[in-house]
Parts: structure tokens; C-alpha cells; sequence
């Protein structure tokens, strides 16, 4: 079942959340919605299920328009943030519940809602927690009830919303990892909502990025990590350096440092630029020369793991920067808090002033 | 070790204030409180059985079952099975819209919901005479179409569903505010109806505090007195309800019987309050429940 969504608008109030926002969801796929917080993220999401109502704009499955279709019409799996399992119901009748609410005439047999939630339980893992009640389980199981509970009625689209967002760090990798796998064997449509970009890039088989009401960017998490369409992307999308700077003639100038842009090259006008840089991408030198280079002095050295971590104040214009690099390499330069070094920034991404946040 | 072990008592965070207080000062505190209740409270309740009971026990029965007494009881009864439901339903409504929605005017409906805490209850009488008695606005019409509703039943219904408003709806109100629309939203998106929703979700979710909201209420409709008074019009075996119908055998210095009624409602007051206890405990724990559902971010290393 694809999703496609066409010239989605919503407002609340003063306040635009969504603005014309055209998505295909192709059948089969994990998609992530990817943004930071007011981003409209959710939002769309609760569009997609029927929760909210967009202003403007269609909402097909299938090719067919569901956009004035009812919650209980749409077929969908919701999986809330914070879980919304019933609190006065066990885990059993949590997961049941989508099946015995069906009118008679629809409602499977009680031997087969039995058989149909005992497996849903072992397909999430938790075999023998069908009595308990939802405040007896961890947070990470409850995620799990709520999984098996939207499976229950066997939803045409999946929507995840921040599933894993209320959990502790490695409860979340774990969880995540296995909701690919278990994507991978249901094949079922799923959208999740997430603001984390490592969550996104680890499971999604494409990540929209959402800023603003607006789409940034839709792509394989190699295109939009490799390939940002513009800066607020390459900034969301990890760490980086932000370096300020001019451009001329297809030359950028930032501080004493000249870089060729060759991208650049028609743009005749000088004009002010941002740059970006991934503290992997700047290289360390005890000496150098050229204007490929700056100087500056190690602050602060964080070597733990097998990447070391240093703050660098740049000579020139005394901004702070972030670089890493290999254990290897630090050992052989035999780096020390107070020194002073040689810079030079590899695969600068160099968006104009106008693009930028 | 006994260090640890006086840490466990500290686990008992109410305890562990009041013995840092002096025996002397706990004592005092304890002996002050216990005479108070003595007085105000217990000795009044035994005077009033004392009372009833004073000639004997068949003149106490048969105070309680004349004829007057028995139609104060069934009218005070037909008030609060009608008030009461009203209420409820009502204060579901008012509830369900203040928690779960947003909308213009949501503080003034919840100001307005405790307006009758605040009036005064001869006030509330005289409202409902105003707008239906003989000088009132609706009176001609009401008379045209023969319908009395002053100095009959339907006034005091009408005042006692006034007076009692506010006691369904505000023990709502919070509660549903605290669970939030998600487990709804939840029972929409798997396909349930808003009546299986409200029936399966919502309501069992409400269901003591609820329950814990229509014993307020009935207590307060059994014994409401000003307001009832004002639109009743006194009328023995007719419009009677037990707190009027006490006075009157007050008045009439029938003691006995006037303490007897009394006692009967007295007893009616004791029942609720055990009652009200037993939901009042189950409340907690659910409120608890809610608390440990709530806390849902603290316990989940355990996966």
C-alpha cells in the first residue's frame, strides 16, 4: 500500500505547520520523517492516520483518495510516543482490543483472537506477559505491546510516532534494530516520526527531512548525508564546523584560508557564503604552508574510544572548532592541550548566504 | 546495620516528619484534635440516636414510618435518583469537553461549573422561584399549561440538581485532564466507534472517580436544606423532603420523632461515608496506577 500526499497544508491558528507538502510513500518502504522540533513532523504523521485534518492537499493509499475517510476507515497501525496502551486493560486485552471492538459480523472468533494475539506476542518477544497490566512492564516493552497491538488489525500502513523517543539510549538502538528486522519480514508500509538523525540514517530505507512546514530534502540516507541539498541539512545531519566567509569569482575566502570553488565559478558577484565541514574531514598537521591552511591551538582533547575529539581555536578569527580524528594519527603527532597546529579542511560543502538558516 | 535499618523506616515518608516532632508536642497536637472531634462531631451523632431512641424502640419505628415520614423519604429519594443521573451525565459531558478539547470560553465554563459552590444555596431557591413561581418570568406560560413546578416536585429536583452541579464535573475534570486524549486516539486508530471508545476506554478509565462524584452528590441532594426550603412550600406528605420534614417536627416540639427522621438520615450520612472511603481508597490506587504509567521513562532498563 503506497501513501502519496499532494499539496498538504495545514494551519493552527496564525501558525502554518505544514505547508504544500507532496510525499509518495512507496509501497513496502520504511520512511523516516526527520526534523527538529515545530518542524511538523508529527503532525503530518496524524494527517497520514486521519487524527488531524489538513487544510488543503489529498492524502491517497493506493491511489485512492482517503483524505475525508474517518480514523476507523483509513486502516492504520499508530504507535504513540508515549506508548497510550489502555492502563485498566492486560497486556492481552491491549493487543486484542483492535480485533473485539469490530462489529459481530466482522469480529473474528474468541479462539482465533486468542490464537491471533498469543502470536503477536512472540512476534514482539513477550511470550508469557499476556496477564500482566501495562504499569508492570518497562518502558521498552511497552513499546512492544503497542507494536503488537497495531499489528493486531493488520493495518494497511504503519505510522510510528517518536516510538522510541521516551526510551534510555541503548534500549532505543536495540528496539530500532529490531523493528527493521521486523519491517523486514512484514513488509508493511511504515512511517515513523523521529528528531534523531543517527535513528534515521541507521534503519530508514529513505528519510524526508522536514524543517518549517517545508520538506528540505527526501532520499536514501546516503543521498541526504552525502549529497544535503542545502546547509540546514548538512547541519542537521551531524556534527559539523561552520565556517563564515566570502566568495568571489569562484574563490571562497575564510579568514586566511583560499579555497578553489569551482561550483562557483559563474557566480560573478561577490556575495557572503557559509560553510560546512565534518570534524572528520580536518586534517591535523604539525606544520604546513600554503593557504590551504590555517593555524590553530588545541583547547581541550578528548581521547576516549578509537577516535580522538579535539576543540581548536582558529588563529585568525578565534572561532572554536571541532575536529576528530583516527587514535593512530593522534599518537603519531603526539598532541598536547596548548599547542598550536596546522588545519586544512577536506570536502568543504559551501552553501551561499541566502540558502542558509 | 541499624543505620540501615532506620533508613527503611525513612521509606515512609509521612511517618518519618511527624517523630521528629517532640511526644509532648504529639501528644498535645493528637489531644487537641480528638477532644474537637468529641465535641463537634460524636457527641452530637450519639445525642441524636439517644434521642430517637428515648422512648423506646417501637415509638421510634413508628415515628419513622407514619405516613408524612415514608412520603419525605420517597420524595427525597425521587430527588436524588433524578438529580443525581442528571448530574452525572452532565458532569461527564462538561468534563469530557473541558479535558479533551480546546475551545473560546473553556475557563468561564469551568468558573460557571463552580458557581453553585459559591452561591448561596436560599439565593439558588430563590432563583428557580423567580423564574418559575407566581411572580415569575415563565409563570404564565407555565400556568396556561397547567405545569407547577414551585412548591411541588420538580422545583426541588430543579434546585437540588442547582445545588449539586459542581461535585460530578469537578472530580472529572482533573483526572481527565491528567490521562490526556492518547489512549482514545489509540482506540480510534484500531477501528473503535466513539460510543465503544467512551465505553471501553474512556469510562472504565474514570470509573471511581465517577463513582466517588455521585456519592458527593447524593449525600449533599439527601440533606440539601436552603434551597430545597425556599421552592418547597412545606407541604406535609407532598412536598416534604426529610431535612424539611425534620424541622417541622422540630418545630412542632415533637422531639423524638424529629430525632428519629434525623437519625434515620444519619445513618443514611454514615453508609455514604463508608462508602465514599472504600472509592476514595480505590481512587488512590488508581491515581497511583496513573502515576506509575506516567512515569513510564524512569523504569524501562530493565528491557
Amino acid at each position: 500500500m503506497s501513501i502519496e500526499l499532494a499539496g498538504i497544508h495545514k494551519q493552527f491558528g496564525s501558525f502554518a505547520a505544514l505547508k504544500n507538502i507532496n510525499l509518495t510513500v512507496p509501497t513496502g518502504e520504511l520512511v523516516a520523517l526527520l526534523g527538529p522540533s515545530g518542524s511538523g513532523k508529527t503532525t503530518l504523521l496524524r494527517i497520514i492516520a486521519g487524527l488531524e485534518q489538513a487544510d488543503q492537499g489529498s492524502i491517497l493509499f493506493h491511489g485512492q483518495d482517503t483524505s475525508h475517510y474517518e480514523v476507523q476507515q483509513r486502516q492504520v497501525g499508530f504507535v504513540f510516543q508515549h506508548y497510550a496502551l489502555f492502563r485498566h486493560m492486560t497486556v492481552f486485552e491491549n493487543v486484542a482490543f483492535g480485533l473485539n471492538v469490530r462489529p459481530k459480523n466482522l469480529r473474528p472468533s474468541a479462539k482465533v483472537i486468542e490464537e491471533k494475539v498469543h502470536q503477536l506476542l512472540s512476534l514482539v518477544r513477550l511470550d508469557g506477559f499476556a496477564g500482566r497490566y501495562p504499569s508492570q512492564l518497562s518502558g521498552g516493552q511497552r513499546q512492544r505491546v503497542a507494536l503488537a497491538r497495531a499489528l493486531a488489525v493488520e493495518p494497511q500502513v504503519l505510522l510510528l510516532d517518536e516510538p522510541f523517543g521516551a526510551l534510555d539510549a541503548k534500549v532505543r538502538k536495540e528496539l530500532r534494530r529490531w523493528l527493521r528486522q521486523l519491517h523486514d519480514e512484514l513488509h508493511i508500509t511504515s512511517v515513523f516520526v523521529t528528531h534523531d538523525q543517527e535513528e534515521a540514517l541507521d534503519v530508514a530505507d529513505r528519510i524526508v527531512i522536514l524543517n518549517q512546514g517545508q520538506i528540505e530534502q527526501m532520499g536514501t540516507p546516503e543521498e541526504v548525508y552525502e549529497q544535503p541539498k542545502n546547509a540546514f541539512v548538512y547541519n542537521f545531519l551531524g556534527n559539523v564546523n561552520l565556517f563564515r566567509g566570502r566568495i568571489q569569482q569562484g574563490r571562497v575566502r575564510i579568514g586566511s584560508l583560499e579555497i578553489e570553488a569551482p561550483e562557483y565559478a559563474h557566480h560573478d558577484d561577490s556575495g557572503s557564503i557559509i560553510s560546512y565541514v565534518r570534524p572528520y574531514n580536518l586534517e591535523i598537521e604539525r606544520s604546513g604552508h600554503g593557504q590551504e591552511y590555517f593555524r590553530a591551538k588545541i583547547v581541550h582533547i578528548r581521547a576516549v574510544g578509537p577516535t580522538a575529539f579535539l576543540e581548536l581555536k582558529r588563529e585568525d578569527t578565534a572561532e572554536l572548532i571541532e575536529a576528530e580524528l583516527l587514535k593512530e594519527r593522534y599518537r603519531e603527532l603526539n598532541l598536547k592541550i596548548g599547542e598550536t597546529v596546522f588545519v586544512k579542511p577536506k570536502d568543504l560543502k559551501i552553501f551561499l548566504e541566502d540558502y542558509c538558516i | 546495620m541499624a543505620g540501615h535499618i532506620a533508613l527503611r523506616q525513612g521509606t515512609a515518608a509521612p511517618q518519618s516528619r511527624t517523630t521528629t516532632e517532640s511526644p509532648v508536642m504529639r501528644w498535645l497536637l493528637i489531644g487537641i484534635a480528638l477532644t474537637f472531634l468529641g465535641l463537634m462531631l460524636v457527641i452530637p451523632l450519639i445525642a441524636v440516636f439517644a434521642k430517637a431512641l428515648e422512648s423506646g424502640f417501637a415509638l421510634y419505628l413508628k415515628a419513622i414510618s407514619e405516613p408524612d415520614a415514608l412520603a419525605a423519604i420517597r420524595l427525597t429519594l425521587l430527588t436524588v435518583a433524578f438529580a443525581v443521573p442528571l448530574n452525572a451525565a452532565f458532569g461527564l459531558a462538561a468534563a469530557w469537553a473541558i479535558a479533551k478539547f480546546d475551545f473560546r470560553g473553556k475557563n468561564f465554563l469551568i468558573t460557571l461549573i463552580d458557581l453553585p459552590f459559591a452561591v448561596s444555596p436560599v439565593i439558588a431557591g430563590l432563583v428557580f422561584v423567580f423564574l418559575f413561581g407566581k411572580p415569575g418570568i415563565f409563570w404564565p406560560w407555565l400556568s396556561e399549561h397547567g405545569i407547577k413546578i414551585i412548591f411541588a416536585p420538580p422545583g426541588i429536583i430543579l434546585a437540588t440538581i442547582f445545588v449539586t452541579f459542581p461535585f460530578i464535573a469537578r472530580e472529572l475534570i482533573p483526572l481527565m485532564q491528567a490521562q490526556g486524549t492518547t489512549e482514545e486516539e489509540a482506540a480510534l486508530t484500531l477501528g473503535a466507534s466513539g460510543w465503544k471508545t467512551f465505553w471501553y476506554v474512556t469510562l472504565p478509565n474514570i470509573k471511581w472517580a465517577l463513582i466517588y462524584g455521585v456519592i458527593l452528590a447524593s449525600a449533599r441532594a439527601v440533606g440539601e436544606f436552603g434551597a430545597v426550603s425556599v421552592v418547597s412550600g412545606h407541604i406535609r406528605g407532598s412536598t416534604n423532603t426529610l431535612p424539611l420534614h425534620v424541622e417541622i417536627l422540630y418545630n412542632e416540639y415533637q422531639f423524638v420523632a424529629a430525632f428519629a427522621v434525623a437519625s434515620l438520615m444519619t445513618l443514611m450520612a454514615i453508609f455514604t461515608l463508608l462508602i465514599k472511603n472504600f472509592v476514595e481508597w480505590k481512587v488512590n490506587q488508581q491515581a497511583e496506577k496513573a502515576a506509575i504509567h506516567h512515569g513510564q521513562t524512569e523504569d524501562n532498563h530493565e528491557y
